[in-house]
């Protein structure tokens, strides 16, 4: 597939700078082709996504306990841009509430995966995911919607 | 109150003709229908002259008119007055009628000089019904010590006016009209509700037996003599003894009616009176009516036991006057006294209310100080509140209170819209049972202090037979036969009067009713106030639910990440190669071991602060599934440790959540296979019907009619001393790794999982032998207690 020559920018929201490590970690270990772009914040992540040098992630992979605006009204204002609405976000959060389970899934989320505490566990479970979205998952053409 | 004299009652002697109480005298069952106002006699120590008003031509005069004026009634008959009292005082006596107001009224007009051996005349006169009638009694002025009655009784009213309580009142009226007459005892003699009379106040001769605070029933004052008391300001007896002269002829020639005495001085007293008093060794009476409005309120008896005794008539026109003064002031004193309890009751209500503010309880009524009987007079009280009784001083038991609180609420006065309350001086009357404990509670005061349910207040009170102190022994044989036939003593009176107020206590007041309706509304407003309260403290519990639901994402999110990092980092260095030293490998080991474990601490916990908020789906349920599931669920331990696991009969179904009840039996179940050290464990899941909890022991108290559950094993067991231990949170009994490790969660969340189910679950164990752990789920009762969260 074309991405793995270009690869693909997707956006990690995370304020912890382990699980970001993590995070590249595993694209270095599952030797993904992704062009990874940080957001510590909510407000960092929209300002990446509609600043000047815009970011047209083909996934985001999102902390919900985010500083300032926080995952939840990241996702919200996302979900509700028509702009933005088909980019894929999958949510990986260390809360099993149901209650958040079902505000992401309500809110747009394509998927939610818990954060296991035991390091091994967690590094399998952000290559799985991934490889999943990047390798697995059709996603839709990147280029800015007409809708 | 007399309705028993008229069934009794037979036509008297006299019906048909002219009554003369001297010839046909009276008897015990026909004293209240006795013509006292027309007794055809007067009492013998004075004269009479019943002149036609026209003309003052006598019509009739007592037959002792010869030893008094000189001529026999035969010689008077239809001549002129001037006759008998000579033409000065005749002149005078036309005078005087012509231009005073004499119709009912006795006035004083002239003294009669004395005649011969005779004595001196006072000649007082009214009129009524068209004659003019003339009494003539023995003057008792001598010249010489004339008081001055108007300075007297001047000192008497001013002393009268400065009393603070109607006691000191009638205290002071007392003394004022012993020292005005000379008698030996005056009493203040105060009429009840019911009748019954009882010695208020009292001044008396020193060496004489106090009569103070004696009661004598209501037969003793029969209702004809009360009648004349509403219409008279003093009725002198001044010789008991004296006898009585019979008006002659007996009625007037010109109408044939008897003549009305009402307003005589001299009216020829009841032999009934008379023998009364002679019972009671009195020589001389005096009586004088305290009334108002029409209404005799009590009164002033006075008594001479040294002989006769005549109270001269200007003596008798001061303690008219007296009497009067008495009347018109003591319903100031009374209103004194009445805003003074008033003012009492208020207090003590305000402190009581107040107090149970304070101590977030109405039982501070029945036992804090004041309490409820320090404000209305009563024997007792009593309170349902918090379902249970809480009683103070006199009362009846607590399974008669039951049944009376059944019986009250029912009551149409306790559902009234406003002022619900229940008042009674003889609740035998409408509820025959109370005559059990008539004692303690004849009469009750009652208010419901909640629209529904049963929590009510009342007051007692006893019989009045049992309050008061009768005058005389009331066991005393009562003398049946007087010289004169059947007749009424004080005691045979007493007989007839307990039979009539059997049952009844003393009345509640207008005052007690108002202050018990108004403690009624404070402490309905201390309900309504406590309700407010409770609104608060229910936005304050679901706030703190709210900051509850904060923390556990602290738990979750905050606090993990960092235990994540933790993780991580002792992974990696783990990971590299510098790592080669076996202590340090150790030592990391056990650093990701510890994040491992304190991750697990966090879940629980977690886990047990939802348990506690999430809203419960009550349905009906099989539980012989839910057990099924649960076996499932612990299916990979239970291959472990080599497990049977028995269901004897299977379980009835029950109204529950399903999912929680699940997790209730999979955390009893796993529990029970963690801890065994037997090879071949056995865990038997069952349950005890409400029918058979009776023959079990240690069943707790509260679970009685609620099918209980139990998960036995015959593991390890647990001392008795742990029993309650095993129950909190993270408390385990033995080493972290010892019986399969966990965080001590388990039965924490049983716990909680079964009082949200309103259920109670307790463990009963013998060391070595096995535990068993039992649960109730009662939101199963009937189906009907769906319980929403």
């Amino acid at each position: 597939m074309s991405f793995i020559t270009n690869p693909s920018p997707i956006v990690i929201v995370e304020d912890s700078d382990e699980d970001f490590d993590t995070v590249m970690e595993a694209v270095k270990k599952a030797g993904l082709a992704a062009e990874v772009h940080r957001a510590t914040s909510g407000d960092a992540f929209l300002a990446l996504l509609r600043g000047a040098a815009a970011i047209r992630p083909v996934m985001v992979l999102m902390d919900l306990n985010t500083p300032g605006t926080d995952g939840r009204d990241a996702l919200i204002t996302l979900k509700s841009d028509p702009a933005f609405r088909v980019v894929p976000v999958i949510v990986f959060s260390t809360s099993d509430n149901p209650k958040d389970l079902d505000f992401c899934y309500r809110a747009g989320a394509n998927a939610y995966h818990v954060k296991p505490v035991r390091h091994p566990d967690h590094l399998q479970a952000v290559i799985e995911i991934l490889g999943y979205w990047l390798g697995r998952v059709a996603l839709p053409r990147n280029e800015r919607s007409t809708l | 109150m007399n309705d028993y004299k008229m069934q009794t009652e037979t036509s008297p002697p006299w019906d048909g003709q002219a009554y003369s109480v001297k010839r046909h005298g009276v008897t015990l069952t026909n004293c209240d229908s006795e013509p006292v106002q027309t007794p055809g006699c007067v009492q013998a120590h004075g004269a009479i002259l019943v002149l036609r008003q026209s003309d003052l031509t006598i019509l009739q005069a007592s037959e002792n008119t010869a030893e008094l004026l000189g001529h026999a009634p035969g010689d008077l008959a239809s001549k002129p007055v001037g006759v008998a009292i000579g033409t000065v005082a005749q002149a005078r006596l036309g005078e005087f009628l012509a231009n005073e107001p004499t119709d009912r009224n006795p006035l004083y007009v002239v003294t009669l000089p004395a005649r011969g051996d005779g004595p001196a005349l006072d000649l007082t006169v009214h009129t009524i019904d068209g004659v003019v009638v003339i009494e003539l009694e023995a003057t008792g002025r001598t010249d010489a010590s004339e008081p001055n009655y108007y300075t007297l009784v001047k000192k008497t009213v001013t002393r009268l006016q400065t009393a603070e309580t109607l006691q000191h009142f009638c205290d002071v009226a007392a003394e004022e009209v012993r020292a005005l007459t000379g008698l030996d005892r005056v009493m203040i003699y105060k009429f009840h509700a019911d009748g019954h009379g009882e010695v208020f106040a009292e001044s008396k001769r020193a060496d004489l037996d106090p009569w103070l605070g004696l009661h004598y029933p209501a037969e003793d004052i029969p209702k004809p003599a009360r009648e004349v008391f509403t219409k008279i300001w003093i009725r002198p007896t001044p010789d008991v003894d004296g006898g009585l002269a019979e008006l002659v002829p007996l009625t007037n020639p010109d109408t044939g009616k008897p003549l009305t005495m009402t307003y005589c001085a001299l009216r020829g007293a009841s032999v009934m009176y008379t023998e009364y008093l002679k019972n009671m060794k009195v020589t001389a009476g005096l009586t004088m009516p305290i009334r108002q409005d029409g209404q005799l309120w009590g009164l002033i008896a006075c008594h001479h036991y040294a002989g006769p005794k005549f109270v001269p008539y200007q003596v008798r026109a001061a303690c008219e006057f007296l009497a009067q003064v008495v009347s018109l002031q003591y319903k100031a004193a009374e209103d004194r006294e009445h805003y003074i309890y008033r003012l009492k009751l208020d207090g003590v209500h305000q402190q009581l209310v107040a107090q149970a503010a304070q101590e977030g309880g109405l039982s501070a009524m029945t036992d804090g100080k004041p309490c409820l009987l320090d404000g209305l007079a009563a024997g007792g009280a009593a309170l349902y509140h918090r379902d249970r009784w809480w009683r103070v001083g006199n009362t009846p038991t607590e399974i008669e209170l039951e049944a009376l609180g059944e019986w009250l609420v029912e009551r149409p006065e306790f559902v009234a819209a406003t002022r619900p309350l229940y008042v009674t001086d003889s609740l035998s009357r409408d509820y025959p049972a109370a005559a059990a404990f008539a004692d303690v509670a004849s009469g009750i005061l009652a208010f419901p202090l909640s629209r529904a349910g049963r929590n009510l207040l009342i007051w007692f009170r006893p019989e009045t037979i049992q309050t008061v102190n009768w005058g005389g022994n009331p066991h005393e044989k009562p003398t049946i036969l007087g010289p004169n036939g059947p007749r009424l003593t004080p005691r045979s009176s007493f007989e007839l009067f307990a039979e009539s107020v059997r049952g009844r206590s003393a009345p509640w007041t207008p005052i007690e009713v108002d202050e018990a309706a108004h403690l009624r509304m404070m402490i309905m407003e201390l309900v309504v106030s406590r309700a407010e309260r409770l609104a608060d403290l229910n936005a304050d519990l679901s706030r703190s639910n709210e900051e509850l639901d904060a923390f556990a994402y602290v738990a979750s999110h905050d606090l993990k990440e960092p235990l994540r990092g933790i993780h991580k980092y002792a992974h990696l260095l783990l990971g590299e190669a510098a790592v080669t030293d076996e202590e340090h490998r150790r030592k990391l080991e056990g650093l990701m071991r510890l994040t491992l474990r304190m991750d697990s601490l966090l879940d629980s916990l977690l886990h047990f602060s939802r348990v506690g908020r999430a809203a419960l789906q009550f349905e009906q349920t099989d539980l012989n599934e839910v057990v099924a599931e649960a076996l499932e669920m612990v299916d990979a331990r239970r291959e472990e440790s080599r497990c049977d696991i028995v269901v004897p009969r299977p379980l009835p179904p029950a109204l529950c959540d399903r999912v929680r009840v699940r997790e209730v039996f999979v955390n009893l179940l796993s529990n029970s296979l963690k801890y065994t050290d037997k090879p071949r464990s056995r865990i038997e899941v069952g349950f005890i019907n409400t029918d058979e909890i009776h023959s079990r022991p240690g069943i707790p108290d509260g679970v009685h009619g609620h099918t209980i559950y139990y998960v036995a094993d015959n593991g390890i067991g647990i001392q008795a001393k742990h029993f309650g231990q095993v129950f909190k949170m993270f408390k385990r009994l033995h080493g972290r790794d010892e019986y399969g490790g966990g965080t001590g969660a388990g039965l924490t969340i049983v716990q909680k999982l079964v009082e949200r189910h309103r259920g109670r679950v307790w463990v009963e164990s013998t060391l070595g032998e096995g535990a068993t752990f039992f649960f109730t789920l009662p939101c199963d009762d009937g189906g009907h207690h769906v319980v929403h969260h």
